[in-house]
């Protein structure tokens, strides 16, 4: 061997010889299997849509029309209200009357108190994507029928999920006010949220639900399942923290599934966002052995506004 | 252009994802027959991270990310192929290198031959390691990010590895005579 020899420069001899071309074959491979495969739903952090122009016209328009209608319609039987524009003074946040305190020991209070429903009956469809106007809508999710009023403007559908089976609200999109309220049904947590393993699923008792939610590792628990009242059923609301040592990358930590939605072979899932920030509230909804599964996910650095404006849509939800 | 493709079959688009993945392909094989030192294999491996790929789109956060995310995708499917087909068979083929021989002509056949079995030697975790700071040339930084592994973890298989090798390349100095047993 002479002086002249540098192993390391070998080395990279070595790691670059070999193929480099990837044979068409595997191409029409692959493409042939997507052609069959169906992506994955994921639900997560989204983006306010982008809107041209004319979608807007024609939201401002349908919008327009929609209310004069409604208009129209409420003028012979006067007197009448309709749900629309800026909350009523009973919806401001208070002690609740109505929420039934939970039988275990709470070390922080919750911050989401319970009001009764307001008594809003207009209620149209909820679109699919878009900039929603301060009004009711209705949903069907696992065939209950409900609805819910957004109470405040600049909220925006943002086309996860679309009603009647479920809906997705954003508002305030990468600001320390940020929301994004889910409306849905879940089937599980993950008992290993990094390593993406999901515990079994758990029953569609309220309860049972809280209580996996309260039990995911990486999370602290702010507020433990508590007895509380939508829509003027029983429910239970629990409130976790995710922790910052998740120990892997937010996008990689999955935090609950739902199997029905997308079948079992391949679950909606909800991944992480925030280490260290994020809550995420949840309100779950016995009816008829079934569950409406409503969340809303906040920064720590919510301000009362914006917890009592998701409180407000909470206190919002009726039941047909 | 690619972000525009990533949007696209992030809504389901089978033709963008197509156009995708023959836009990546070609640097997926590269580093998958470096990893697996076999052709076959490699392809195979290719195919299941782009099949992976479409499937788990929806979760990549960020499109111009694109091409690390697939990587690690990647990287795990050459594990995943690996330890599959060892159950089946301990005999790996070499991989074929005839006529891409030679762009170094400081690599003689003796050379390649003992760094060949130095690298069968090393786990796949370090030729993971080695191909994407060495052959891809990224810093031990993105190595790390883009196979989700800690720093310090990148930093010692990367030394391992070297050691390996550097010291494979050493034993032929001294010892010029070494057995040319076939490779396992």
């Amino acid at each position: 061997m002479t002086a002249s020899r540098d192993p390391d420069r070998l080395i990279r001899a070595f790691l670059d010889e070999g193929l480099t071309e990837l044979p068409d074959r595997a191409y029409d491979a692959v493409r042939a299997d997507i052609d069959r495969t169906r992506q994955r739903v994921v639900i997560g952090p989204w983006r306010e849509p982008r809107m041209n122009n004319i979608a807007k016209l024609a939201i401002a328009a349908a919008a327009v029309v929609a209310v004069a209608v409604v208009g129209i319609n409420l003028m012979p039987s006067g007197g009448g209200t309709v749900g629309t524009g800026s909350p009523s003074p009973s919806s401001r946040p208070s002690p609740s009357p109505s929420a039934s305190p939970s039988p275990s020991p709470q070390p922080s209070p919750s911050p989401w108190p319970s009001l009764p429903p307001e008594p809003t009956p207009q209620a149209g469809a909820f679109p699919a994507e878009g900039r929603l106007a301060t009004e009711r809508y209705t949903f069907s999710q696992s065939g209950i029928p409900f609805s819910l009023e957004v109470t405040t403007p600049d909220w925006i559908s943002s086309g996860v999920m679309v009603a009647p089976d479920g809906g997705t609200l954003t508002k305030n999109e990468a600001t320390p006010q940020k929301v994004w309220m889910l409306l849905w049904s879940i089937d599980g947590v993950y008992a290993d949220p990094c390593g993406q393993v999901p515990a079994p699923p758990v029953s569609p008792s309220a309860a049972d639900l809280a209580a996996a939610v309260a039990s995911i590792p990486g999370y602290d628990v702010v507020t433990p399942p508590t007895d509380v009242t939508v829509g003027g059923l029983p429910a239970k609301h629990v409130a976790v923290k995710l922790r910052e040592d998740i120990g892997c990358s937010p996008s990689q930590f999955f935090m609950w599934y739902d199997n029905v939605r997308c079948g079992s072979a391949a679950p909606c899932h909800r991944w992480a966002n925030a280490p260290g920030r994020q809550i995420n509230d949840v309100w779950i909804v016995e009816v008829d052995g079934k569950h409406i599964w409503i969340e809303a996910e906040t920064f720590d650095t919510a301000t009362a506004e914006t917890v009592q404006e998701v409180q407000q849509m909470i206190n919002s939800v009726q039941f047909e | 252009m690619q972000r525009a493709l990533v949007d696209r079959a992030k809504r389901g688009d089978g033709e963008a994802f197509d156009a995708l993945a023959r836009s990546v392909g070609d640097r997926c094989m590269a580093i998958a027959c470096r990893i697996l030192r076999d052709a076959d294999l490699a392809e195979d491996a290719v195919q299941t991270a782009l099949i992976t790929a479409w499937r788990e789109l929806r979760t990549l956060r960020d499109p111009d990310r694109f091409e690390p995310w697939l990587h690690r995708i990647l990287t795990n499917a050459c594990y995943a192929e690996a330890r599959r087909r060892r159950r089946w068979s301990a005999d790996i083929r070499v991989i074929p290198v005839e006529g891409t021989y030679g762009p170094d002509e400081t690599l003689t056949v003796h050379d390649r031959d003992q760094l060949e079995r130095a690298f069968r030697r090393l786990t796949f975790e370090q030729r993971a390691v080695l191909v994407f700071h060495h052959y891809l040339g990224l810093p031990v930084s993105e190595v790390a990010d883009r196979l989700d592994i800690p720093l310090g973890t990148v930093k010692s298989r990367l030394h391992y590895a070297m050691t390996a090798l550097r010291a494979s390349l050493e034993a032929d100095d001294r010892t010029p005579s070494i057995s040319q047993e076939r490779m396992a």
